[in-house]
């Protein structure tokens, strides 16, 4: 028989330490803060999606207009306008084909698992706007002037935040601040719930708390959570269930914080989650992230999870899914990649190019021997609620009828 | 000649018909009963017995037996009737349920599946006994053995010459209509599984010389006692040769055949199906909750808390051999990542069942304190403390609590409003109604304690941000904490008596005569010799001579009379 307590040094069947989770010693509860025991706690983040600027059509921050996808383009070139009497297939055959054409590199290759081998995208637009509000918080504690450079940055204007803050970096915002897609009804910010289906999630954990509201040092793990989230028959999250860390060190982070008034700011720290789009398998990482959440009575946070996205990972995941793999960890099937990649930037507004360009122009962070950045600051609005983090080994039972043969291309 | 064969020649059965409902009512045999019991503590007292009675198969019996025949892979394709409980089981309810048009539907439509399954080509190899000669001509002598190896397994019996020839008839019959041995065999085989035979346990006594006298249950009705008693199936093989052997009218026979049974993988099964019926877990196939209310309830929560709680028993009675009581105080916690939730701890073992301890600070002691019990005895919206308290009273105790007035006005408890936040205050209400408080007073104190856990069972400490106090009292013992009533109720003298009452009304689906009464003082003392620990009053109750009494013919005369003049309303 195992004892809750007795857990916290048995060793996991692979071998690994098992360490103890949040809240793991005893679950007695505090009538004000039963989420928080012996000085751990644990969070499933229930809710994710990014911090972005309000609608460009309320706040006008697109007066070029909104970006557009290859059809659009050449619909807008002679060769693309509408012939007399052509019917709306033939028209239609006719977009697409021209689409495809620009969809291709003049050496041949796609452009979306290629953007570099195109030219850059004229009818890619961003949010260029200084004064627009954009959501977020103050990353690198510098409030940036696009006339000014540090080690650690490139030339770039921080945004003002929706409440008048200064110093918001939030580059990725400006990106697609002017994509159809990333406004409040679009589709891009909508992919919380490939991970309310369970395909990925993201767990926090807090240790050697003394003072939910106020604590100078408190150590807080960000992992990659390796089992779906549960939810209600509403499919609304449940609190306390309990969720095992990632096993791979990647995708596990820990960092110190500090809680003022409720608030919890961690120090910057790099993170690693997975994600999932069209069954392409992909990695969603930040350099330097911080968090900062307003810790409520009950248990739940809310506030940002902040940090710079290397540009090629964020074009991957968000734009051109070049490197996708299957559940094997194999690159996914490469009709597959192109679909995708291709297909969405047909149906969400943009093209590969122009995004891949637009991130380089817009990255604000992790310089190269060229000055160059090479990431760029994106920020998460989250919620979580609480949760035991717990540490076991997470191999499934059936990894021994996964078929080893490579998937075929 | 197989010792069931030659049991044949000689079986002549007394067929005893079933009494409807019995209460033995007989003042002097009751103090005669009293005082026999005052010798030797540990001496069973003469056998008296009841009446005997024709039991229907439970769903679980017929599932567990035609597995047990025909292998766990054979689905029976059929809905089963809702069981009637009587005196708080099922299992006396099968005596006493009649079987409607719809459930011999549903035997039928099971029967013709499981045979059909049976020699379903892929099952013929290992289930049909021998091949016929043709398929296209009747081969008698394969059907005969398919009828030998299956009656008496499915009848309990050794099936009469006749019945054995009626079932090769049938079968032959088929195949000179469907042109196929093995239709023929399915329809035989169909015929059987839907003979009140294997549907209904029909209990026969051994011939009597004395008309005044116990009777005693003939071997084959012995060993099907036993074998529902001990492993919730059909007789197997080895108890039906020692049947046909008359072993089991030896005490060294019988005692060999009890320990092996309860030896047996098939005893934990046994001892759940008890405790299922016990505590009504039948009412989980009627378990709703809300869940804007409580959103971590779902089917997977229901279906692992009742396995929880049964898990949490056969564990503590079987495998620790503990003590029956302990269950009220016991912190073992089986869990999964389902109930977790409904917890509030974590669960470490991502699938499956992780067997664990719940700390003294979780609030969490007994079984009355597991979800199980927490949600089935609440409203689909909100917690009860009276459905709750009688609950206990009722299941625990044995203590039986009236139905509610008709004219009872549920809103005000149903209504919260800013002067009644919490239960206990709602139902102070009650408790001042005379017409109410009777019968409050007995369930609530146990119930308000349980407060503490909301109506899905997640422990809580305030309702309507009103402050809840747990204080109760059960029977003179007041307590403050839901742990103090686990504690009550395993110090209170009725736990265990009311265990003794149940399982062997369980045993042998009927109420106790009250001229059982020695006996079941002699069950007490022995429970209470063996520190409680329930395999050990299943092994006494099957080894007693009074578990395969029949109460003589004047009895049951008796019993009917006073059946008659005692029948009012619902029982369970």
């Amino acid at each position: 028989m195992q004892r809750f307590a007795s857990m916290q040094r048995a060793k996991g069947p692979a071998g690994l330490l098992v360490v103890p989770a949040a809240l793991f010693l005893s679950f007695a509860t505090r009538a004000d803060a039963p989420f928080i025991e012996n000085g751990r706690a644990g969070f499933v983040v229930s809710d994710i999606k990014y911090a972005l600027a309000d609608d460009a059509e309320k706040t006008g921050a697109c007066p070029q207009g909104m970006s557009r996808n290859v059809e659009e383009i050449f619909a807008l070139t002679a060769e693309g306008r509408r012939r007399k009497g052509e019917s709306d297939e033939a028209y239609a055959r006719r977009l697409n084909d021209g689409g495809k054409k620009l969809s291709t590199a003049p050496d041949g290759q796609n452009v979306c698992m290629n953007p570099e081998a195109a030219a850059p995208d004229p009818n890619f637009r961003t949010l260029r706007s200084t004064s627009i509000p954009i959501d977020g918080i103050d990353i690198d504690g510098v409030d940036s002037r696009a006339d000014a450079s540090t080690p650690q940055s490139c030339p770039h204007q921080d945004a003002v935040g929706k409440q008048g803050q200064r110093g918001v970096d939030n580059q990725f915002a400006r990106v697609v601040g002017c994509s159809r897609s990333y406004q409040s009804t679009g589709q891009s910010n909508g992919y919380a719930i490939e991970m309310l289906t369970g395909a990925w999630g993201i767990l926090i954990s807090l240790d050697g708390v003394d003072d939910i509201r106020n604590d100078d040092s408190v150590e807080v793990g960000i992992h990659a959570n390796a089992d779906p989230i549960q939810l209600s028959p509403a499919r609304v999250p449940l609190p306390y269930a309990t969720y095992a860390m990632d096993q791979d060190p990647r995708f596990r982070a820990k960092t110190r914080g500090r809680i003022e008034d409720g608030v919890l700011t961690t120090e910057p720290v790099d993170v690693r989650f997975h994600t999932i789009t069209n069954s392409l398998h992909m990695e969603r990482a930040m350099n330097h992230a911080r968090l900062q959440v307003t810790i409520a009575q009950d248990g739940s946070l809310s506030g940002y999870l902040a940090g710079y996205t290397p540009v090629e990972t964020m074009y991957d995941y968000q734009f051109g899914y070049r490197n996708g793999k299957n559940a094997k960890g194999e690159p996914g099937p490469l009709p597959l990649r192109l679909g995708t990649g291709n297909g969405a930037a047909r149906v969400l507004g943009y093209t590969c190019p122009g995004a891949y360009y637009a991130l380089y122009d817009y990255a604000d962070g992790d310089p190269d021997a060229n000055g160059r950045c090479t990431s760029i600051s994106t920020q998460y609005r989250i919620a979580a609620i609480p949760a035991f983090v717990v540490d076991v080994a997470t191999g499934s039972v059936n990894d021994r009828l996964v078929d080893k043969a490579p998937a075929k291309q | 000649m197989s010792p069931i064969d030659a049991r044949i020649a000689g079986h002549a059965p007394s067929l005893v018909l079933p009494r409807k409902r019995g209460r033995g009512t007989g003042a002097l045999l009751l103090a005669l009963g009293l005082l026999s019991g005052c010798g030797d503590s540990l001496r069973e007292p003469d056998a008296v017995g009841g009446p005997a009675v024709m039991r229907r198969l439970t769903e679980a019996e017929y599932r567990t037996t035609i597995a047990a025949i025909f292998g766990p892979d054979i689905t029976i394709p059929a809905r089963f009737e809702r069981g009637l409980r009587a005196e708080g089981l099922v299992a006396v309810g099968t005596s006493e349920a009649g079987m409607s048009p719809f459930s011999v539907e549903q035997y039928d439509a099971a029967a013709l599946g499981i045979a059909a399954a049976v020699i379903d080509e892929k099952n013929r190899d290992r289930l049909v006994p021998c091949r016929p000669a043709a398929n296209a001509a009747f081969d008698a002598a394969c059907a005969r053995r398919v009828v030998d190896e299956y009656g008496p397994l499915l009848f309990r019996r050794p099936l009469t010459e006749e019945e054995s020839a009626g079932f090769v008839k049938r079968a032959q019959s088929g195949q000179e209509r469907l042109g196929d041995f093995y239709a023929g065999v399915e329809l035989a085989l169909a015929g059987m599984m839907v003979s009140p035979e294997f549907l209904l346990r029909i209990e026969r006594t051994k011939p009597v010389t004395d008309a005044d006298e116990p009777r005693e249950l003939d071997a084959w009705s012995k060993a099907t006692r036993l074998s529902y008693f001990l492993t919730n199936s059909a007789p197997d093989r080895e108890l039906l040769r020692a049947a046909g052997a008359d072993e089991l009218d030896t005490k060294k026979g019988l005692q060999r055949q009890v320990d092996r049974l309860i030896a047996s993988p098939l005893f934990e099964p046994a001892v759940r199906a008890f405790f299922d019926d016990m505590l009504q877990f039948d009412k989980f196939g009627d378990l709703a909750k809300d869940s804007v209310v409580y959103p971590a309830f779902n089917s997977t929560v229901a279906a692992d808390a009742k396995e929880q709680t049964l898990r949490t028993i056969t564990d503590l009675l079987i495998e620790q051999e503990g003590d029956y009581r302990d269950l009220f105080t016991t912190r073992a916690a089986h869990l999964t990542r389902a109930l977790g939730i409904v917890y509030r701890v974590p669960v470490p073992t991502r699938n499956g069942w992780e067997k664990s301890v719940f700390p003294e600070s979780s609030h969490r002691a007994g079984i009355q304190s597991h979800v199980a019990f927490l949600a089935l005895y609440s409203h689909p919206g909100q917690s009860s403390p009276t459905l709750r308290g009688k609950a206990m009273r009722e299941l625990f105790l044995c203590q039986e609590v009236p139905d509610p007035p008709p004219n009872v006005n549920f809103s005000v408890i149903q209504e919260v409003n800013a002067g009644m936040p919490t239960a206990r205050d709602r139902l102070e209400v009650h408790r001042t109604n005379p017409s109410c408080a009777g019968c409050h007073k007995i369930m609530d104190p146990l119930g308000l304690t349980l407060e503490n856990y909301d109506g899905l069972g997640t422990y809580r400490t305030t309702e309507n941000e009103a402050r809840i106090d747990p204080s109760g009292s059960l029977d003179g013992i007041d307590f403050t904490t839901p742990e103090g009533l686990g504690q009550a109720l395993h110090d209170h003298p009725e736990t265990p008596r009311c265990l003794v009452e149940k399982i062997y009304r369980y045993a042998v689906g009927r109420d106790t005569e009250m001229e059982e009464r020695p006996y079941m003082d002699y069950l007490n003392k022995a429970f209470a010799t063996h520190d409680f620990r329930v395999p050990d009053l299943m092994r006494t109750i099957a080894l007693s001579e009074n578990f395969f009494a029949i109460s003589p013919p004047a009895a049951e005369a008796r019993h009917e009379l006073a059946q008659v003049a005692l029948q009012s309303g619902d029982r369970s």
